[in-house]
């Protein structure tokens, strides 16, 4: 139950977020909670991922997973505070404070990367197999890679013709764009391990890290469109962004709660439900 | 035969709510192949520890060592 409702969670965010977005839709108010929004949900995000840090031990596979998860979490909930401070504000930032503005977006992207690359592969490391064969998963890359391309690699070149102009600040943006379309890549481990291990506990965590990327695909959609193509006032891209944020906090939380029901029927072992446990 | 079997089953029925049946008889399949070079069938009670031994690293990386380690313990108790 506990499970299933946060697998409900980002959901209903998403849907709190858009109607109070929509009547904040003319004022003022909607940038200050957007970005307030945001800060929320970057919290949650590395609070799940400390969460499932939490229950493995140190040198454990997913114990460093979810640690690259949760750093690369926090580096961007500071670069995102860090715009509140008066040298770091949007408008009139110094070239030093975007230089550390770049920097923390950078090692946050390439964390983040790094923690998924390692969930990513721990179906091989696992044996667990994947639903398609071989042949499935070719087919599934070759779609994936596709939609990365599509969806960041537009960005990616408009943000490295920046760079090459001699705008630094857009190199963040280069390495974002980069860093996105490896890990929409890798989407595809991460489902096919979530549908290999359905109806089973872990495939609550797996289900819900996917979840998580595919939401950062529609954040780069919304992102990549022009602000006329949708409708005045919808924050799409905030949306997505919520919704992957709500997602990796509602896996690592997963994540916590699956290992301490198995650690419960490994004391008690009549506790376990042979149908699936469902908590 | 029949009780040869039931190991297994048995095992797989163990592990199937943590990574579903389809895996756990996989797993089995694989560790029974590789450690013992044998075909899940074959197995008796004799090749417990040895499977269960095959089994850990797979458990360790879905679920850490200790709870796994603590999961198969509880496992080979219950598994005859």
């Amino acid at each position: 139950m506990r499970l299933r409702l946060l697998g409900a969670f980002p959901l209903l965010y998403a849907a709190a977020f858009l109607v109070i977005a929509s009547f904040l839709q003319v004022g003022a108010a909607l940038a200050p909670f957007a970005f307030w929004q945001r800060i929320l949900v970057r919290v949650l995000a590395a609070a799940g991922c400390f969460a499932a840090v939490s229950c493995f031990e140190k040198g454990d596979h997913l114990w460093r997973a979810w640690l690259w998860l949760g750093g690369g979490t926090v580096v961007i909930l500071i670069r995102d505070l860090l715009r509140l401070a008066p040298g770091f504000a949007p408008q009139g930032t110094s070239p030093q404070a975007q230089l550390v503005l770049t920097g923390l977006g950078i090692v946050s992207n390439l964390a983040l990367l790094v923690g998924i690359w390692k969930l990513s592969r721990a179906w091989k490391m696992a044996s667990i197999t994947l639903p398609g064969g071989r042949s499935g998963f070719s087919a599934v890359v070759v779609v994936t890679a596709v939609l990365a391309l599509a969806v960041a690699g537009p960005g990616a070149l408009n943000h490295a013709r920046e760079v090459s102009q001699g705008n630094w600040s857009a190199l963040v943006l280069v390495v974002s764009a980069l860093v996105d379309i490896i890990t929409l890549c890798l989407i595809t481990p991460l489902l096919l391990t979530a549908l290999s291990l359905r109806g089973s506990l872990f495939s609550w965590p797996w289900g819900l890290v996917t979840a998580s990327q595919l939401a950062w695909l529609l954040y780069d959609v919304a992102a990549a469109l022009p602000s006329s193509a949708l409708p005045a006032g919808l924050p799409l891209a905030e949306v997505g962004r919520g919704l992957a944020e709500n997602f990796l906090f509602a896996a690592g939380m997963a994540q916590y709660l699956v290992i301490q029901q198995v650690r419960h029927t490994s004391v008690t072992p009549m506790a376990l439900h042979p149908a699936g446990p469902t908590s | 035969m029949g009780n040869l079997a039931s190991l297994s089953q048995q095992l797989a029925a163990r592990l199937a709510p943590y990574i579903g049946d389809f895996n756990a008889q996989m797993w089995i399949k694989s560790v029974a192949r590789r450690e013992l070079g044998l075909a899940p069938e074959e197995l008796t009670a004799t090749h417990l520890n040895p499977l269960i031994d095959g089994l850990r690293p797979f458990l360790q990386t879905l679920m850490g060592r200790t709870t796994a380690d603590n999961l198969l313990q509880q496992i080979g108790r219950e598994v005859h």
